[in-house]
């Protein structure tokens, strides 16, 4: 396409030159993220589709320990940004960082988690560069024809999934949410690469000068949602913070974990960190357990790939029951408290007695 | 202070939208369009601003002519002017497209302006691009996740609250500034009735020959992505058993599916 027809606030590009998948490796000075390296593993199935396009990863600071790490995972190379003024992170400088790497070594396909901050950088980032990003993907293919990434997301409040490409412009970038994909294991036998980049971004505009730990109150010392084998959930269905304390005991007797609907957690009833669906946590238990959930697409998106799904629900038309394997129609409160008695009273379980889903 | 409001005024109500019993497929036609409900707590945010500092707020939405009804109610809430930027070229635009819409209209409509307000995200796309796109257009610093903001001399020291981290951070920032306000941070005032009805034909509609975009920057052309398929989702076949009867009975039910499950 002739350069006359596009918008000439967009640079000249030649697709041709643009080669590679790359990952924005996001810590917090301690450790990486998880969904960092689930996209290092993601990006190496890419790079099949691509002819064996090299996988890196970039980082701003970080430590040697994450940058081996990276390689052991998947990455060949790992770009390490360090420079003045990105110490602390701070949005506009983090972005021009970034995008003043991307724009130098090209690469065909930028992954970056869909965390509060990888939220906060993406969009900037590839307005950056003008091209075109494609939000919380739940799956990435390519089209091997063209080599153009199809970025598939839900949309229309997850009602319906939209295939995405970004046919003109390089790098094609995604952000996909924590949990969508899976954590590869470590090869401590992978070698690669190590570069330091550095970078100075002279911008005073913003400034970080204060952070408070806020912890949101958590319902009971249990595991995180999105890493037990059995997770009970509880929606507005409950009534109250009481409804949640039976569901806490469940989830011990099961050994399981405890998760919540977006309207339980605006009750106030669990916290943010333990909301399932498409604007809180993707779960893939062995078993899902909604009780007084309906069952909105919303939250459906965040448990589909449980292996096995379970409802408690009054109403015998909620939707959940669309998608169980196995559902009870009838009032919690009546339910719950014997289940937790024949549970307890059962054997327990050792792991190699557990039969296969 | 010039407080510049961005919405999304006409966003399909995404909970009203049904499944057709018979085809099992989505109902798209005759969803209820509304206001994006997290551009409330961005209104809110603003007027906050203009209520302890002084100055206007202007809303401002790219959208088909029906989101003229939103941006009547962001009146009625408070807001000062409203303008509607509404162009068949604009159809089909992506969030780069958007933004840089939405940008090059501020710079039209309120050159002036000290702060960028925009809400989290809108309930249909869940992108959260438009914000961090528009201060780009703009050239100007920008924050995400705000819960509440003070004026410092020509700076705004604004706190965000990062809730998969569980942190609170603050930061100083030099105006002008964009920030995207934390949905469901606020407590959004009422809608006057009183003030949306004298809000009647007082939002004003431009269109691009008013603008004067390049048609190859806006709407679909201007648009880096494009949507090559929609589809709905494919779901694993569960195996669909119900079970109703005394709760006892149900427990016991339950109790031996999970013993098949090899959980208990
Ligand atoms: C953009 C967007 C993003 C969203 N993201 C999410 C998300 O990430 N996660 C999420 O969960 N939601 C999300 N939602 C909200 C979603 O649309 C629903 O509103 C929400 O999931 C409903 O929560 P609920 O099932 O707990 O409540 P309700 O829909 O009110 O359902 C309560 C259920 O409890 C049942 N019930 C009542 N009493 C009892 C009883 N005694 N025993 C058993 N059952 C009982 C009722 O029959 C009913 O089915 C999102 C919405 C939008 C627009």
């Amino acid at each position: 396409m002739s350069q006359q027809n596009i918008c000439p606030e967009w640079p000249e590009i030649r697709r041709e030159e643009y080669r590679g998948v790359y990952v924005y490796a996001e810590h917090d000075g301690n450790s990486l993220k998880d969904v960092s390296l689930e996209l290092i593993g993601k990006a190496r199935q890419l790079a099949v589709d691509l002819d064996g396009a090299e996988v890196a990863a970039i980082i701003i600071g970080g430590t040697d320990a994450m940058a081996r790490e990276l390689v052991e995972t998947g990455a060949d190379r790992v770009i390490r940004i360090v420079g003045e003024g990105l110490e602390t992170y701070n949005p506009v400088r983090y972005s021009m960082a970034i995008a003043q790497v991307l724009d130098k070594y090209r690469p065909e396909i930028v992954l970056i988690g869909g965390t509060k901050r990888g939220r906060e950088l993406a969009a900037y980032i590839a307005n950056t560069l003008k091209t075109g990003i494609t939000a919380d993907c739940t799956e990435l293919e390519i089209d091997k024809a063209s080599r153009d990434l199809i970025a598939i997301r839900p949309t229309f409040g997850g009602n319906v999934l939209a295939g995405i490409r970004c046919p003109q412009r390089r790098p094609q970038m995604a952000s996909v949410r924590p949990g969508v994909f899976p954590k590869p294991s470590r090869d401590p036998t992978r070698r690669g690469e190590v570069i330091s980049e550095r970078v100075d971004v002279q911008d005073g505009r913003m400034r970080l000068v204060a952070v408070e730990r806020k912890v949101e109150r958590d319902v009971a010392d249990l595991p995180p949602v999105e890493k037990a084998d059995v997770v009970v959930v509880g929606g507005r269905g409950l009534g109250s913070a009481d409804g949640f304390h039976l569901l806490v005991e469940l989830a011990r007797a099961l050994n399981g974990t405890i998760g919540a609907s977006l309207m339980a957690v605006r009750a106030g009833w669990a916290p943010h960190t333990r909301q399932v669906g498409q604007t809180g946590k993707t779960i893939r238990p062995r078993v899902y357990i909604g009780v007084g959930v309906s069952g909105a697409v919303q939250h459906i998106v965040g448990m589909l790939e449980s292996k096995v799904i379970i409802a408690i629900n009054t109403d015998r038309n909620a939707p959940i029951f669309r998608y169980v394997d196995y559902g009870v129609v009838g009032d919690y409160k009546e339910i719950i408290p014997r289940l937790i008695e024949l549970v307890k009273a059962a054997p327990k379980p050792t792991p190699t007695e557990k039969q296969p889903v | 202070m010039k407080v510049v409001l961005l919405t999304k005024a006409a966003v399909p109500n995404v909970t009203a939208v049904r499944i057709d019993p018979k085809t099992g497929t989505l109902v798209r036609e005759g969803v209820p369009l509304m206001i994006n409900p997290w551009d409330r707590d961005a209104a809110e945010f603003a007027l906050r601003l203009k209520d302890r500092y002084g100055g206007t707020v202007m809303a401002l939405s790219m959208a088909p002519p029906a989101g003229k009804d939103a941006l009547e109610s962001l009146m009625g809430m408070g807001v000062d002017e409203a303008v509607l930027v509404s162009d068949r070229v604009y159809a089909g635009a992506d969030t780069l497209a958007t933004a840089y819409t939405l940008a090059k209209a501020i710079e039209k409509f309120a050159p002036d302006f000290d702060v960028v307000v925009a809400g989290e995200e809108t309930t249909d796309s869940t992108t959260a691009h438009v914000g961090a796109q528009v201060a780009s257009w703009l050239g100007i610093p920008y924050i995400y996740y705000a819960i509440d903001a003070e004026v410092n001399g020509r700076s705004l020291l604004v706190r965000r609250y990062l809730e998969d981290e569980g942190l609170i951070e603050t930061y100083e920032i030099d105006m002008p500034v964009l920030v995207s306000v934390q949905k469901g941070s606020q407590v959004p005032r009422d809608i006057s009735l009183v003030r949306k009805l004298e809000a009647k034909g007082r939002v004003k509609t431009f269109s691009n020959s008013d603008l004067g975009l390049p048609a190859e920057c806006v709407g679909l052309r201007g648009s880096p992505t494009i949507v090559a398929k929609v589809f709905e989702a494919k779901l694993p076949q569960r195996k669909g058993e119900l079970f109703e009867g005394p709760p006892d009975e149900a427990a016991r039910w339950l109790a031996a599916k999970l013993r098949e499950v090899g959980v208990v």
